[in-house]
């Protein structure tokens, strides 16, 4: 009966039926079904699997905020009853993103801030173009987990290293994790600067940043 | 133990049998994704071959010489921080690089910005042309983002669509193509009239399906105004992004287009040169990246009435992510898309 509802769910993810997904979540709950369960094994199994089609180009953006409104709605009705039952299990990750300073690409950071955002993370977005200090003070202000960089530009990378240079000196760098992206940057050139995770894509970003933040 | 390399460019050892496996499972990726033939045993045999060889640079048998066109010609120098001017620099892409064509980009490389400088674009071109043998392309990317705030007049989509408001966006992204079409017809007009050989659209559909439809419709009304004007369309990703969702040209919706896909739609609209693209996995080894490129390159080349040139550089076409791309991955890729891919460029 959990499966039959769990793959209900999903699918009410992946046809982005917010209306659906709420009415399971409440259907979950009166069953008896651990909220928690219910949202790893029925909405975050949709939600990866949105995930899955974007990056093969077999969904759109359009769809995937859609599919991202009928995880966060479908996932609230849960998650309040998870908080009282757990406290802060329920807890979202933090995280503070955006495009470096000197670099206006925002599409990429733009993907990636709706698919975190689809898969339960509370995402920043400070836009593009963005100072190191200002990544810093939000990260401060809303108490991130972590700094998640975009860079598009091979002359703007250089920014990812600042950035960690800045958090040592100002004691901040256990802090923060700090994740790095963007077409020119590679997991080579994150363990070399000593970034905390780099990603591939949206979707990778997804697994690193639970696993960082463990 | 024979060396290759990462996708980041960082040199690793594999045995034979590792590199062909690899080059096997990116094949099977491409099949997976584009939908899309796999290689034939005998093909990916050939890929091994290429990418197990010891020396540090492969090319092609004689008569499997491919035409070689550039694209961002006049800039690349500048950016490894050679002073170098325009004209200069097309001149070494004829006499020293052995290009069979050359493009003369503007340093902002978007038809947006070039607009209000479109005359002294022209004297350059004239310049150029006076002083070159080869075919000189004008070029820059339509791209579309520069039509939207903070650079432009219409909303943001990209902050339209996380607030849910998905009807407001695909109204801007409808009204930016129109305003990009206008530009791009304008400057490839002017320059065209100035004496171009061609006109490049670089990097095309970068902001999504809109962006290459923009790059299509503007191609279609070039066509019908200068019926003998060269066209060559490049593509900025392996499949189109969709940005909008619904947005069809000749029927077909243009979100999700792999390069076999999206060449035809380019043919229809009377491009002359397809680029296509396949984007490097940085984690992956480059044999697994050879095997996805080849195969998807392949698939277009196969379908394909117009000459098709895949891009290969840093990040695509088989080619690591680092800025100057090392010669054994760059000879390796460009043997294997002329021997393996039956490619008619690069």
């Amino acid at each position: 009966m959990s499966n039959e509802l769990f793959k209900k769910a999903a699918d009410a993810i992946c046809d982005a039926n917010v209306d659906k997904a709420e009415e399971l979540a409440q259907t979950a709950l009166d069953e008896g079904i651990d909220p928690l369960e219910m949202i790893e094994k029925g909405f975050t199994a949709g939600i990866n699997e949105v995930g899955r089609l974007f990056d093969r180009g077999e969904l759109f953006l359009p769809q995937l905020m859609g599919c991202a409104e009928a995880m966060k709605q479908g996932t609230a009705v849960l998650q309040e009853v998870a908080a009282e039952q757990g406290g802060d299990e329920a807890e979202a990750i933090k995280i503070v993103l955006g495009t470096v300073q000197g670099d206006v690409h925002d599409i990429g950071k733009g993907i990636v801030a709706s698919i975190l955002e689809a898969n339960g993370i509370q995402v920043f977005d400070l836009g593009t173009d963005v100072p190191i200090e200002d990544f810093i003070a939000k990260a401060k202000e809303v108490d991130a987990d972590i700094i998640g960089t975009s860079a598009l530009l091979t002359t703007t990378m250089g920014e990812n290293e600042e950035l960690l240079s800045t958090l040592e000196e100002e004691n901040l760098r256990d802090e923060f994790k700090v994740m790095v992206g963007g077409g020119p940057v590679t997991k080579r050139f994150a363990e070399k600067i000593g970034a905390d995770g780099y990603a591939e894509n949206a979707n990778e970003a997804v697994t690193i940043i639970r696993e960082i933040v463990g | 133990m024979v060396q290759t390399r990462l996708g980041d460019g960082s040199t690793i050892e594999m045995t034979e049998e590792e590199i062909r496996a690899d080059i096997e499972r990116g094949v099977e990726d491409a099949t997976d994704r584009a939908n899309i033939d796999s290689l034939s045993e005998d093909e990916i045999d050939r890929l091994a071959d290429i990418y197990t060889r010891p020396n540090k640079f492969v090319s092609v048998e004689t008569g499997n010489e491919l035409v070689l066109t550039f694209d961002e010609g006049s800039v690349k120098l500048k950016r490894l921080a050679v002073s170098i001017g325009r004209i200069p620099d097309l001149q070494l892409y004829e006499r020293a690089f052995c290009s069979d064509t050359a493009e003369m980009a503007h340093i902002d490389y978007s038809y947006k910005p070039i607009k209000p400088i479109i005359a002294e674009e022209q004297i350059e071109m004239e310049q150029a042309l006076l002083t070159t043998v080869l075919p000189v392309f004008y070029g820059a990317m339509p791209n579309l983002s520069l039509y939207s705030q903070p650079d432009g007049s219409f909303p943001n989509p990209a902050e339209l669509l996380p607030k849910g408001k998905i009807k407001e966006a695909q109204e801007a992204y409808e009204g930016m193509v129109e305003h990009a079409i206008s530009d791009m017809v304008f400057v490839a007009s002017k320059m065209y009239e100035a004496g171009a050989d061609g006109i490049n659209f670089d990097t095309t559909g970068s902001a999504g399906e809109p962006d290459f439809l923009a790059t299509l419709r503007a191609t279609e009304i070039l066509k019908e105004k200068y019926p003998d004007i060269s066209i060559e369309m490049g593509m900025s990703g392996e499949f189109v992004l969709g940005m909008h969702g619904e947005i069809e040209y000749d029927g077909v919706n243009l979100a999700g287009l792999y390069p076999h896909e999206q060449v035809k739609l380019a043919e229809k609209a009377g491009a002359d040169i397809f680029g296509g693209v396949v984007n490097i996995n940085s984690s992956e080894t480059i044999p697994w990246n050879i095997g996805r490129t080849v195969t998807m390159m392949k698939a277009c080349a196969e379908v394909a009435n117009i000459p098709v040139h895949a891009n290969v550089g840093m990040g695509v076409g088989g080619v690591p992510i680092v800025e100057t791309p090392p010669v054994d991955s760059l000879s390796r890729a460009s043997a294997a898309l002329a021997e393996v891919g039956k490619l008619d460029g690069l």
